[in-house]
Parts: structure tokens; sequence; C-alpha cells
């Protein structure tokens, strides 16, 4: 804290020579301050408002939900004190007592009941659905047992229901009647660690420790108050700036740190680079459903074509880790046997022109303008192979709109990539492989497969559920609808300063346990 | 700039106006010197495929983030760099001259040709000619530039053909006020009286008498604007609406590189020093321009 | 000013307003790209959900029901809800607005305080090593990219001299309670010349940067029109009466050169707010400009609709305040 301190009054005092004598003021007190230079603001302050990462992480520092994550990314109860699955469509939580929101009211059943009542009910915020209704599936009804119990009823089995609670935060029944659910936006009652205290738009989130916090997951170590007094989330979307704060040692903790940038945060000695498995899977689409790419020797040599570790040691710094699948290899009933296509431009050449493509083909690769980089590299090391990529930017909601409909496909390959935040096969396979799937940019439809999918959506039997992604992983592997690229780490800049705090692969920075010296 | 809307009145009579301020313009040393910058540049990107010592397409990994041949890690065969796929910058720089003056002259003369169009009619047929016309100049001056082409790009999509379009729907309105002004001014001169008392038709008086006078103010407001144009091409590639890949666009060039700032400054620093230099070049022969076509400035 | 002259200029408002407001209404809605899809993203969602969600934005009713709402709502100080904040646009816009007005507001002072100085000195010196250089100076000013040249600052005062901050407004430790919402008048107001500093610090790069070339074209237009007074009789007059040529200067040239240089930093400042959003992007200025081209990547229609309203306002506002201190300035002319 002193040096940033000291050099923080060095810079005021070298940009107004004349007004020395208020350089005494600085900063105030002793309190202990964590910033942390965040690439994004947050949108909304309300829990169930938004479908944006960057704001959960924000609002997740002081909300608390029914369960969270642990840094290894194992479900532990928070709120809940346990669950336990009465039937196939059927769990009970106990919850925990002793829980006070932060103007001091207690946490009751009631406050769980009203807060996924206004998750699933339609017109449940002030008129409004919420937008992460989504995300809790089939969930028909939360009912009121008894005072300590909570009862989750689905409309059909989801076994995934314990897997995606940690994505909702619990709020105050009676804050929310009282000040109305539009003021949720702008105002903060929750149960976590920190307490708001301003919301600077576009510029800073500033919270502080709430002294009466009941201490937090059990599961999680250390159980109590929070570390530091005050947490500032910097908003600073320009990646060399965000860098360029840790460096000067404006923050303590950076998010996104490119992966070029690694070696001056590694080199400095004040900073660190941490990083953390991520779950945002890579890959390259191609458009199963018109040639080229419809023949399945053509999406092999496509494969066999890419030398992934070049790139993956070159662009990202080996921050990366190579996949045969969609699976991150964290995830449940990963496959870890895959066989891999083998960088082999001959065997690529032989491949197209045993498609009857004895020249190549040349093609179109859509890409959203931050990936322009890494399209190019992938363009130019496929051209070797005879595959002539022209790379094509194109704004986000464009591509989307181009690679999502299901009709008429008319593209050739897109990098694109697909999110994993739960670590649950479902989540990704069926929107990105099963017929007609959301996000899915290849077109690909297999019966079979799509059959692996949707049982093994309502199994209970772990081992059962398992062995039918793990055929389906097989057949989508042979099948190769997609260039198979990579798992991106997710990589952390942090100040020494710092402990007590480990980056967790769902993006969230949870700093109730983070330490600043 | 409102200086611009007075009409010169001595030396009408004496030989073609244009002729006599050119002769001044080139006895200005430092106007004529920065003239000769912008041919140079517009060489530069005809030749592009002579001069650049790389292809500017070529990647090559290894070579990614290269620095500059005097520093440590650089090699003179790739004299500014590499930027982030290994591509040579000064090559790059070259061929970008493509993009710029292509962009540059373009939105100008599209602009500039209809601005003269609109304005001519709105000045010298009034009436409800010139009230729609006006009335949809103060409409498009009403939005700020960038966010005008940004809302075009996004509708449009990208690509040079539509930055040139996106640019050039705003820009007309410039040229098109200077020329009405010019164009009411001029109207009621005697020469124009002449003209429509032997029964000249009114286009044709607004081609050969009007326009000829009133060419030295839009002349040198398009070299003007030129520069403007240069610059706000590298804006919205800059923002990411510019040109597509592999094409390189200074601007596209800097944006690319402000990402590796701190590790890699070259990347970024050269193709706008390009940016500057060239649109410098065009900003002082401009201004020698109109200190040659301006009366009141000859001393 | 006679009220027709009031009438004509309220009736030439209403209409860019309209104007504008259905030129950008077309303009985004016919822009392919659909926000929900957008704000979705990756995430599981039921068509009914994503039927909600549209019916919630208002994107189910037709267009022409969806312009006149926007244009009635408008009328009544209603701008809608923002798609991706789910708050009120209006809020959403005023709590950036102050930051883009401090800026904007700093940029101008900094154009005119040097400009004004500079092109009389240009003037009263022409042709000596001091007007070119400021001739050459300026020139330079209007010839840098505004990306370019902030990037360089952050490169050169940020990250490599640490003098100046790398982003925001003002470091929490000197956080003030707000008064006008400007950081540095309220840091005065409340006595925290400390703070004030801090704020200063953050704002001066990219005041630099948004002013730059504004400084250069008033520096121009001062200069130009400060010859032009000069050559004029009464000045030469006064010369041979014996006046002190400084007294001259200040007296009589000055007032008349600046008639020129005021409405031409009118009209400029829209331009300022037009060049803003580049250079809050490049310095993480928390402020409008940045926001409306964020929402016009993602589609967020309320928002944009309104923020170029809001800008369409300001330029005829301004060119009102030209034309206004022109007559003001120059009592022969009559508006």
């Amino acid at each position: 804290m002193h040096t940033h301190m000291f050099r923080h009054m060095f810079r005021t005092a070298t940009f107004a020579s004349a007004l020395a004598a208020t350089l005494a003021t600085g900063a105030a007190g002793q309190a202990s301050e964590l910033r942390v230079g965040f690439s994004a603001d947050a949108l909304t302050l309300d829990p169930a408002n938004h479908r944006n990462r960057e704001t959960e992480t924000i609002i997740r520092n002081m909300y608390d939900g029914v369960l969270t994550r642990d840094a290894k990314m194992a479900i532990v109860p928070e709120l809940a004190e346990s669950f336990r699955q009465v039937d196939t469509t059927t769990y009970d939580f106990t919850i925990r007592q002793g829980v006070t929101f932060h103007d001091g009211s207690p946490m009751t059943a009631e406050d769980i009941k009203f807060t996924f009542d206004r998750l699933i009910l339609d017109n449940a915020m002030g008129g409004q659905t919420s937008p992460r209704k989504g995300l809790l599936g089939p969930l028909k009804e939360v009912t009121i047992v008894d005072p300590r119990t909570v009862r989750f009823i689905l409309s059909a089995p989801w076994p995934i229901l314990p897997a995606m609670l940690p994505f909702q935060e619990v709020v105050s029944k009676a804050f929310v009647e009282k000040e109305g659910s539009a003021a949720l936006a702008t105002k903060v009652n929750g149960t976590g660690p920190f307490r708001l205290v301003d919301w600077r738009k576009g510029d800073s989130i500033v919270m502080e420790r709430f002294d009466g916090y009941y201490g937090g997951a059990t599961d999680i170590p250390p159980v109590g108050k929070a570390c530091v007094d005050r947490v500032i989330f910097k908003v600073i979307p320009e990646s060399a700036s965000r860098v360029a704060a840790l460096l000067s040692g404006d923050v303590d903790i950076i998010n996104e740190l490119p992966a070029h940038a690694m070696n001056q945060v590694a080199r400095n000695a004040n900073t660190a680079v941490v990083t953390v498995g991520g779950t945002r899977t890579n890959f390259v689409a191609l458009n199963n459903t018109k040639p080229p790419f419809d023949n399945v020797l053509v999406r092999k040599a496509a494969n066999h074509a890419l030398d992934k570790k070049l790139i993956i040691d070159k662009i990202l710094n080996g921050t990366a880790t190579p996949l045969n699948g969609e699976l991150s290899p964290d995830a449940f009933a990963f496959k870890a046997d895959l066989p891999e296509y083998a960088y082999d431009v001959a065997k690529a050449k032989a491949l197209l022109a045993e498609a009857g493509y004895p020249n190549g083909i040349d093609v179109t690769l859509d890409v959203e303008g931050p990936f322009k980089d890494t399209a190019e590299a992938i363009a130019s090391l496929l051209a070797k192979a005879g595959i002539r990529a022209r790379v094509e930017v194109g704004e986000a909601s464009l591509l989307t709109k181009k690679w999502r409909q299901d009709k008429d496909k008319v593209g050739d390959m897109t990098l694109t990539s697909w999110g994993n935040g739960s670590l649950d096969p479902s989540d990704i396979a069926e929107p990105t492989l099963q017929t007609g799937g959301r996000g899915n940019s290849a077109g690909y439809a297999n019966p079979k497969v799509d059959e692996l999918l949707v049982k093994a959506s309502t199994e209970i039997d772990k081992a059962k559920r398992a062995a039918m992604y793990h055929e389906a992983q097989a057949i989508v592997n042979d099948e190769a609808p997609w260039i198979f690229l990579w798992l991106p780490q997710d990589i952390y800049g942090v100040s020494k300063r710092l402990s007590g705090w480990q980056p967790s692969a769902d993006s969230r920075i949870n700093l109730h346990d983070a330490c600043v010296k | 700039m409102t200086s611009l809307a007075e009409a010169p009145e001595s030396g009408r009579d004496d030989g073609s106006p244009l002729a006599r301020n050119l002769r001044l313009f080139a006895g200005n040393r430092l106007a004529s010197l920065s003239a000769a910058v912008v041919l140079a540049v517009v060489l530069m990107a005809v030749f592009s495929p002579l001069l650049a010592p790389h292809d500017p397409y070529e990647t090559d990994l290894f070579r990614r983030l290269q620095p500059p041949a005097w520093m440590q890690g650089g090699e003179w065969a790739y004299l500014l760099g590499c930027d982030a796929l290994g591509r040579d910058i000064l090559s790059r720089i070259v061929y970008g001259a493509r993009v710029s003056v292509f962009i540059g002259f373009t939105v100008i003369a599209l602009a500039t040709t209809v601005g003269i169009l609109a304005g001519l009619a709105a000045g010298y047929l009034r009436g409800w000619v010139d009230v729609v016309i006006s009335r949809l100049v103060d409409v498009l001056l009403g939005f700020p530039y960038l966010i005008f082409a940004i809302a075009l790009m996004a509708m449009m999509g990208p690509g040079l053909q539509n930055i040139v379009l996106a640019l050039a729907y705003k820009e007309w309105v410039i040229p098109c006020r200077v020329v009405r002004g010019e164009t009411l001014a001029a109207r009621e001169v005697e020469y124009v009286e002449a003209a429509r008392a032997l029964g000249a038709g009114r286009i044709r008086i607004m081609l050969s008498e009007i326009l000829p006078n009133i060419l030295s103010p839009v002349i040198v407001v398009a070299t003007i604007r030129m520069a403007n144009v240069i610059i706000l091409e590298a804006s919205l590639s800059f923002l990411g609406l510019g040109v597509q890949p592999p094409t390189a666009s200074w601007g596209s060039m800097v944006a690319d590189g402000r990402a590796f700032m701190l590790e890699a400054w070259w990347v970024s620093t050269f193709p706008g020093l390009a940016i500057l230099v060239l649109v410098l070049a065009i900003n002082v022969a401009s201004q020698g321009l109109r200190d040659a076509f301006d009366p009141k400035f000859h001393d | 000013m006679s009220p027709g002259k009031v009438l004509e200029r309220l009736a030439q408002l209403v209409l860019v307003l309209l104007g504008v407001s259905v030129i950008v209404f077309l303009m985004i809605t016919l822009t392919p790209g659909d926000p929900v899809q957008i704000m979705l993203g990756d995430q599981h969602v039921t068509p009914e959900q994503e039927q909600a969600l549209r019916r919630d934005m208002g994107l189910d009713l037709p267009l022409p029901e969806r312009f006149a709402t926007f244009i009635g709502n408008a009328f009544q100080g209603e701008f809608g809800l923002s798609f991706f904040h789910r708050r009120p646009v209006a809020e959403v816009i005023a709590e950036r607005l102050p930051a883009t007005i401090e800026l904007t507001l700093v940029a101008l002072i900094l154009a005119v305080a040097t400009a004004i100085p500079l092109g009389v000195l240009a003037a009263v010196r022409k042709s000596t090593i001091f007007d070119k250089l400021a001739t050459v100076t300026s020139l330079l000013g209007v010839s840098m990219p505004g990306f370019w040249f902030g990037i360089l600052l952050l490169l050169l005062f940020a990250v490599n001299l640490q003098m100046l901050p790398v982003s925001g407004r003002i470091d929490f430790a000197y956080q003030v309670e707000p008064i006008t919402h400007l950081l540095l008048v309220d840091t005065l107001l409340r006595g925290r010349p400390d703070a004030f500093v801090n704020a200063l610090s953050h704002i001066i790069m990219p005041a630099l940067t948004l002013g730059l070339p504004m400084t250069a074209i008033l520096m121009r237009v001062t200069r130009a029109s400060m010859l032009e007074v000069l050559a004029q009789d009464y000045v030469r007059f006064a010369e041979a009466k014996g006046i002190s040529r400084r007294r001259i200067l200040f007296r009589h040239a000055l007032k008349n050169a600046l008639i020129p240089t005021v409405t031409v930093a009118a009209l400029e400042t829209g331009t300022l707010l037009g060049g803003n959003m580049i250079v809050e992007t490049v310095f993480g200025w928390p402020g409008l400009g940045r926001l409306v081209v964020e929402s016009i990547f993602v589609r967020n229609y309320p928002l944009v609709q309104t923020a170029v309203l809001f800008y369409a306002l300001t330029y005829v506002l301004l060119n009102f305040v030209a034309d206004l201190l022109y007559t003001v300035l120059n009592p022969r002319v009559k508006l």
C-alpha cells in the first residue's frame, strides 16, 4: 500500500508544483483497498436482469447464491447448508441460519422463494420477464416446506440443476417490495461479503466490506468476513491500458491479460501471471450442409492441415490446450483418448485429392474483429495444404445471423467459440452439435448423436450418462464437423501484494478471501 | 469557414483566374514541396508492387512482432519491423498508401461532383429546389460525422466500396454549401444578366458562366476536406469498420497494433506517421492554394 | 431579435430533429443484426423465452408503430428502455453525459486559451519565424489522427513516465459529493484542491487530444482575421494619430478580430462532440461517445436513437448560439 500511495502522490506532485502543501492529505487512512482492472462495466446491478458474464462477476461479490463453486469448480453449498434430491424432479435445500442482508434484515426461506419466483415467473420483474429464466431450464415451482427448507420442483428431470444454481443470486423480498423491482438496477441489498458504496457508470464500482457477513460457504476456507476493507472494480476496456495499470501498481488484479503481454507482467518485479483452465471451446465450424465441407474427407483434410501447436505457441504464448472434440478436459464425461488429427500437410493434400479436389479449394473464413489475427494465421497455414481461405471480418451480430440460421447456410468456415461455464456436456453439445441447435453453426446433423444427447440430458445415473457422452464424442471426433482447435486458458495478471486469491474457470473473480499487503 | 463566401472582384477579366492563381501557388516553396510529397505518396500507391521489399500479405509466425532493424532482434531486410502475424510493416505501409489515396480521391471526387450539382441547383434555381436541398443539408449536418458513418457501415457491411459511400453520403453537403453560397452571389453579376438577356437557358448559364468562376474556392475546400476524409477512413478502420483483411489500410494497422503498444510500439507508430505525413502535406499544400487563390493574402 | 425569426429558428429545429430521427430510425432498423440474439449470446433459451424478451423490448410491433411510439414518447421526455441495461435510456445517457460535457468543455477552454494568443501573436509578427512555426504547428494539429496521437500520449506519459493515470476520471480517494457532476468544478466547490489536481491529471490527456484539431483551426482563423483587421483603415488612422500599437491592438483590433474566432468555436464545438468517441475509446473515458459506439455494435436501438437526437439538438443549438454571438459582437449585422 505504501508504494502505491507514494507513487500516487508523486504523480500529483509532478503535475502541480505549486500545490505541494496539499499532498499531505493523500489517501484516506490505512484502509486496505483492492483494485481490479476490469475489462467491462456492469450493465446492471440486478442479479436477475442481465445475461452478461462481466456483470455477473461484479454482482457476485455483493450477492451470494444458494450454491456456489470453489476455485476447482466443485459445487458447494453457500446460502443453503445442504441439499438432497428427493426424486427425479424434486430437490430440497436446507437453508442456512444467521444470514443477514446488508441492511441487517435476516435472510429467510421467503427470500429464496421470492428470488426464484422473480426469475422463473413471467412478468415477475415489474412487468418484465427475467432474461435469466432460460438458465433454470424446467424449474417449475419453488415452495417453502418449512422455515428451514425450500423445495425446487422441476417439470422434467434435469440432472444439471445443481450445476446451474451457482449462476443465480438471492435478493431480499422486503427490499424489492419496498423499493420496487427497477431499483435493483442501481441499488444493492445482498448477502455477499461486500456492500455497494458507489457505482460510477462506465468508470468504476466501489464496494466495502460488509461486517455482518455470515462467513460464506463453509467448504471454502477461510470462513468469515472479507479480508480487505474496500474493493474497486475499475473499468478499463483497452487491454494495453489495463496492463499498464497493473504494471504501474494502479490495480492489483486484471482480467483478460492478453497472451502477448504475459512476458512483460512476468518480468516485472511487482507483478505475476496466473492462469486457470478456461471454459470456452474454440473451433472452426465448417459448413457441413454444402460443398466442399459436406464431404467428410475434406473436413478431415482441414483438420490435418492445421498446425495447432504452432499457433498456440506463437499467438497464444502456449496458454491453450489443444482439443480433439468439443469438451474441456475439466468437463464432466470428458473423453481423454479421442484420436488426434496430426499435423500432416501431405495427408491433407491426399485427402483433398481423394475427395475430388486435387487442386485444393477456395473458401472464406468468417471471423469477428477481435479474433482477426488468429483467423489470418489459421488461413495462412491452411493455404499451404491447398485450402485457400480468405478471411472476412464481420460484426458479431451479423455473423450470428449468418451462421445460426438453419436453412441455406452460405458461409464456408467460421472461427468461433462456445462457452461452457457449467462444465457440463449438455450445455455445449446440445446447442452446438444437436440438429437444429442454437449454436450449431456447422449445420451438423447426426441422428445417433441427437439420440444420445437427448437421453443423456435426463439420465440421472452418472456412469450411464458419462458413457452416452463418451460415445457421442467419439462419433463427433470421427465425423469432424469442425476443425477442432483449443481451449484457451483464462489469463490474469496480479500484483505480488495480493494473496488469498485464485482465478476460477468460470471467470468469476471472488474477492471474499483476497488480501492485499 | 465563413471567409470563403466572398466573390473575388478584380482580375476577372484578364485571363483565366485559375491559371493565374496556380502560378502564384507554384511560387510558394513550402506549398509546392508539400504538393510534391502528396504526389510522391500517390506514386507510391501506384507503384507499390515495385517499391515494397516484401509481399505485404505473407505471414510468418516466427517473425511475429519483430522489432525494427536498428533495435535488438531486428533485421535490415525488415526495416520497420513486423506486425502481429510477422508481416513486413514497411511493405504494408507502401501498399496501404493505395487505400488512403483511393479513398481520399474517390470520396472527394464523388462528393464534390454531387455537391457542385446540388449547390448550383439550389443557389441558382432557388424556389422549392433550394428549400429541399437546404433542409436535407441541415438534417445531414445535424448528425455527428462518425456516428453517421458507423451506422451506415453497420448497415452496409465493411469493405472499401462501402467506406467510400458511407463517407461520401455526408461529405457532399460541404461543397454543396460552398457552391450554393458562391452561386447566390454570382447570379446577380453582370455577365450572368447579359447571358440571360441573350436568351441562354438556365442550365447553360449554370454550367458555362457560373461554374468556372466559383471553382477556386471549391478546389480549395476539396483539398482541405481530402485530408479530413483520410483521417476519417483511418478512424473507421481504427474502430474495426474498415477494410477487410488482408488489405492493409494505415488506420487498420494503427488499430491492430494498439493492443501491442507496450511490447511492440512500432506496429502502431509507423503507420500513424504515414497518415500524419500525407495529411500534413495535403494541408500545407491546400493552405498554399488558399493563399494563392485569395487576393486578400497577397502581399 | 424579432419573434418571427425566433419562430423560424424553432421551426428549423423541429424539422431537423424530425428528419434526424426518421433517418436514424430507418438506418438502425434496416441494419442487419438482431438485438435479441446478441443479448442472449450463447445461452440456453427456449423460443417462448426469446419471444418474451422480444415483447419486452417492443420488437414485435411493426415498424411504423415503433417509430410513432418512439416519437410520441420522445415528446413526453420518455425515451424507452435501453435493451442492454434494461433501464430507461434517459437515465443511462444522463449518467454518462457529464463526463462527455466536461471533456468537451475542457478541450474547448484549452483550445481557445491557446489558440487566441498564438493567433494574435502570429498575426502581429507576420512572416517571422514565429509565424511560420505557428502555422506549421497548427497544420500539424489538424493532420494528426486523434487516435494515434492519443495512444502516443498514453504511451509516453502513462506507461513510460508514469506521470499521468491510464484511465478514468478521478481516483477513489479523491472522490467528492457531486453538485454539478463536473468533477473539476465540484472539487473546487468542495474545497478540495488535491482532488482538483487529481481530476485534472485524469482529464488533461484526453482533453488535449480532443482539442488539438480545434486549437489548430482557431489559431488559423484568429490569425487570418487579425491580419484583416490590422490592415483596416481605422487601425492605420489610429497609428497615424500616434496611439501605441499595444493600445490599438487591445482596444480596437482584438474585439473585431475575435468575431470569426468565436463563431467558428461555437460551430466546431459540435465537431468536438462528434470526435468524442475516438478519444473516449482510447482513454477509457466513461462518456456518451463510447456508449453510443458500443450501442451501435450491439444494436441497442433506443439508446442510439436518443443519443443521435441529442447530438442533433446540440448541433442546432450551437448554430443558433454562433449566429447570436455574431450579431451581438458585430452590431452592424442584423440577424
